[in-house]
């Protein structure tokens, strides 16, 4: 009804369009303000703030109000609307040593250098489905409030422990001062890939592979991982984790008039550094090598992934299509809006599809008659 | 800080607080409008470019959106069809997002407008030397079925080595007695480069070679824009002693307009009937041929 070949397309969207807005505005529930989303779907907003590549808590907040809960969906309400934004400053380069972690492991070194920050994870948490009566949880919520502000529990107040343990060394640093590992860095300063304003293909730079993955969909790159070390692809070897790290790290622009930099906030971003077991026939067997990951918010299933990928792509050397399918199947947006375009009317295509089943038969047919006429 | 960034953005790209007209910035506009001379420079020829994030999802006709607002000016007067159907419901909501963007008038009658923005078919007629005709792409590669890995692919167009599309076609003949690629035929443009015509049906080839209108395809998903200028040639590839057809419906005529000179869509039934699929068309030509 109204779809496709009818008349009144228009009345018919706007109809879909109500029925949307009915659930979500009408709902007999309370109405949720866009601060409940930010602080209590806290790991939901980091995500849809990566994907879309825009740090904004409240604007992440009502694009998931908005999609009702839709993550994907959000992303895409998030990015659309940074396409109407210019571009009016970039800026400037970071160091990712300045990250103040609020939580930091290593997993390779039972006593690294600098802490074993456990921080903020639901890591070791039993994974029990909480059934408390609501009234309860809500008196235990508001105690733990009053709690934050006077035990100051929360991470994100001022610490004041030392500049040692909320910057800590890296384990890639030791790792090098053993000789443990091969020196990759460069000398040159290239421009970073602008995937926003680029289409990245094969063969491209690292730090478009980077870009990439950094936006890309969490679940794809996970799956990406995994159809790696257990699928079909096998490109991918285990890694061991040298860091994974959740803090602040400053943003800066330069002033548009004196030129200096000035700091104008901070993002909170995931880092993982991945230690690869060089393993490879011409590959150098005494050292190991290293993959990186960083992304927007806590999502250390991300990071992970993607520091494993990032060292498995530069392994591969191009020698199969590994950094095709990171590069090009991996955003959110491209692959479900592609798949859900299926849902739009294709009758032209199928009726041109339709006229080739019987062309063929019809060939066969003629070719049947033709043997027939031959053999008498 | 705030006020001086602000100053800033006023000062370069004007006015910010509403949504600019055609809804893109001026700096994504002007960039596709780099690519689109590019592309037309080089019928053919895949232009990259930094495709935005649009409204509407990727596979539902961002590509052509972003030609369309790159493209469209105050005084333009837009037609959106899909399959041929102006009242398709991916249509109407495109059409709504470009007029509700730029206020600018909308009609069905090809003739009558200046852009056409179409998803998978050509109006059947009206269109001349004054028209853009933009045309929604899903798949912008047309060898993508005879390679998948893209460093060849580059290598394959920049060389013209298309002998890989060419032993499918042999092939398709060879083993099912017709070649059997349905729509998105592909096409040599310009002696040059082999394009992926959109799903448009074959029906719809003839109407691109050496044509009087400017045909811009933009595909969204995969970052392409690519052109065939007016009067161009466009060839469908194929042998000499096997002719191009296009789709047959022998004895089939519009159950509406009785016209048997259009692109014909099956309304399936104990005893199928017939329609065009361009509505206007066959609005226009109702009571018979005038």
């Amino acid at each position: 009804m109204g779809y496709a070949a009818a008349r009144g397309g228009l009345d018919a969207i706007e109809a879909a369009e109500q029925l949307v807005r009915l659930k979500r505005m009408a709902s007999p529930s309370a109405w949720v303000d866009r601060d409940q989303i930010v602080g209590r779907l806290r790991l939901a907003v980091d995500r849809v703030m990566g994907e879309g590549g825009v740090w904004d808590e409240d604007l992440a907040a009502v694009a998931i109000r908005q999609s009702e809960g839709d993550l994907i969906e959000a992303v895409h309400l998030l990015r659309s609307f940074r396409s109407t934004l210019p571009r009016f400053a970039y800026g400037t380069d970071v160091d990712a040593d300045e990250l103040r972690v609020i939580r930091r492991i290593v997993p390779a070194f039972r006593n690294p250098p600098g802490p074993q920050l456990l921080g903020r994870t639901s890591d070791y948490t039993s994974r029990r489905l909480e059934l408390t009566d609501e009234s309860i949880a809500r008196e235990e919520a508001e105690k733990l409030q009053t709690q934050l502000w006077a035990d100051q529990l929360d991470e994100d107040a001022p610490s004041t422990a030392s500049q040692e343990h909320q910057q800590p060394r890296r384990l890639l640093e030791t790792l090098r001062d053993m000789n443990l590992m091969v020196d990759r860095r460069r000398t040159d300063d290239p421009e970073p890939f602008d995937i926003t304003r680029s289409p990245a293909r094969p063969p491209a730079p690292r730090s478009a592979r980077l870009s990439s993955m950094a936006r890309a969909e969490t679940g794809a790159l996970v799956n990406q991982w995994y159809r790696n070390i257990l699928g079909p692809d096998g490109y991918l070897h285990e890694v061991t984790l040298g860091e994974v790290r959740h803090g602040y790290l400053p943003v800066r622009v330069s002033h548009p008039i004196t030129g200096n930099p000035v700091h104008v906030g901070d993002v909170r971003v995931t880092e993982v550094e991945a230690i690869e077991d060089l393993n490879g026939i011409d590959e150098d067997r005494d050292r190991f090598d290293v993959g990186y990951g960083l992304c927007f918010g806590h999502n250390e299933k991300k990071a992970i992934a993607m520091a494993n990928l990032d060292i498995a792509c530069h392994r591969d050397g191009g020698q199969t299509q590994v950094e095709q399918s990171l590069l090009l199947t991996t955003d959110g947006l491209d692959s479900s809006g592609f798949l859900e375009h299926l849902k739009l009317p294709h009758y032209v295509t199928f009726r041109s599809m339709m006229e080739r089943k019987m062309a063929v038969r019809n060939a066969k047919q003629k070719s049947a008659s033709d043997d027939k006429g031959t053999s008498k | 800080m705030t006020t001086l960034l602000s100053q800033l953005v006023d000062e370069t790209v004007g006015d910010t607080s509403d949504v600019p007209f055609a809804l893109l910035d001026e700096y994504s506009k002007r960039e596709i409008r780099r690519a689109i001379l590019t592309a037309v420079a080089v019928p053919g020829y895949q232009v990259p470019f930094g495709s935005r994030e649009m409204p509407v999802a990727r596979g539902w006709g961002s590509g052509g959106l972003q030609v369309t607002l790159g493209v469209v000016g105050p005084l333009d007067t837009i037609k959106v069809i899909d399959q041929g159907d102006d009242q398709g419901v991916n249509a109407v909501n495109l059409r709504r997002l470009i007029v509700s963007s730029t206020g600018i008038p909308e009609t069905t009658v090809a003739a009558e407008s200046t852009i056409v923005q179409t998803r998978h078919r050509i109006p059947e007629d009206g269109l001349d030397t004054e028209h853009i005709l933009v045309l929604q792409v899903p798949v912008p590669e047309p060898l993508r079925g005879v390679e998948r890995d893209m460093r060849e692919l580059a290598r394959m167009h920049a060389e013209a080595d298309y002998s890989k599309m060419w032993v499918s076609l042999y092939e398709d003949k060879v083993r099912n007695g017709v070649i059997t690629q349905s729509t998105g035929y592909p096409c040599l443009v310009n002696n040059r480069y082999v394009i992926a015509t959109t799903p448009i049906p074959r029906w719809d080839i003839p109407k691109l070679d050496n044509a009087p209108f400017l045909s811009l395809f933009g595909a969204g998903r995969e970052k392409r824009i690519y052109a065939v200028p007016p009067h161009t040639k466009v060839e469908p590839l194929t042998f000499d002693d096997v002719p191009f057809e296009v789709e047959q419906t022998p004895g089939a005529t519009c159950f509406r307009c009785t016209s048997s000179m259009s692109f014909l869509v099956e309304i399936p039934g104990p005893v199928s009937r017939w329609v065009c699929s361009d509505t206007d068309w066959c609005e226009r030509h109702e009571g018979g041929l005038k």
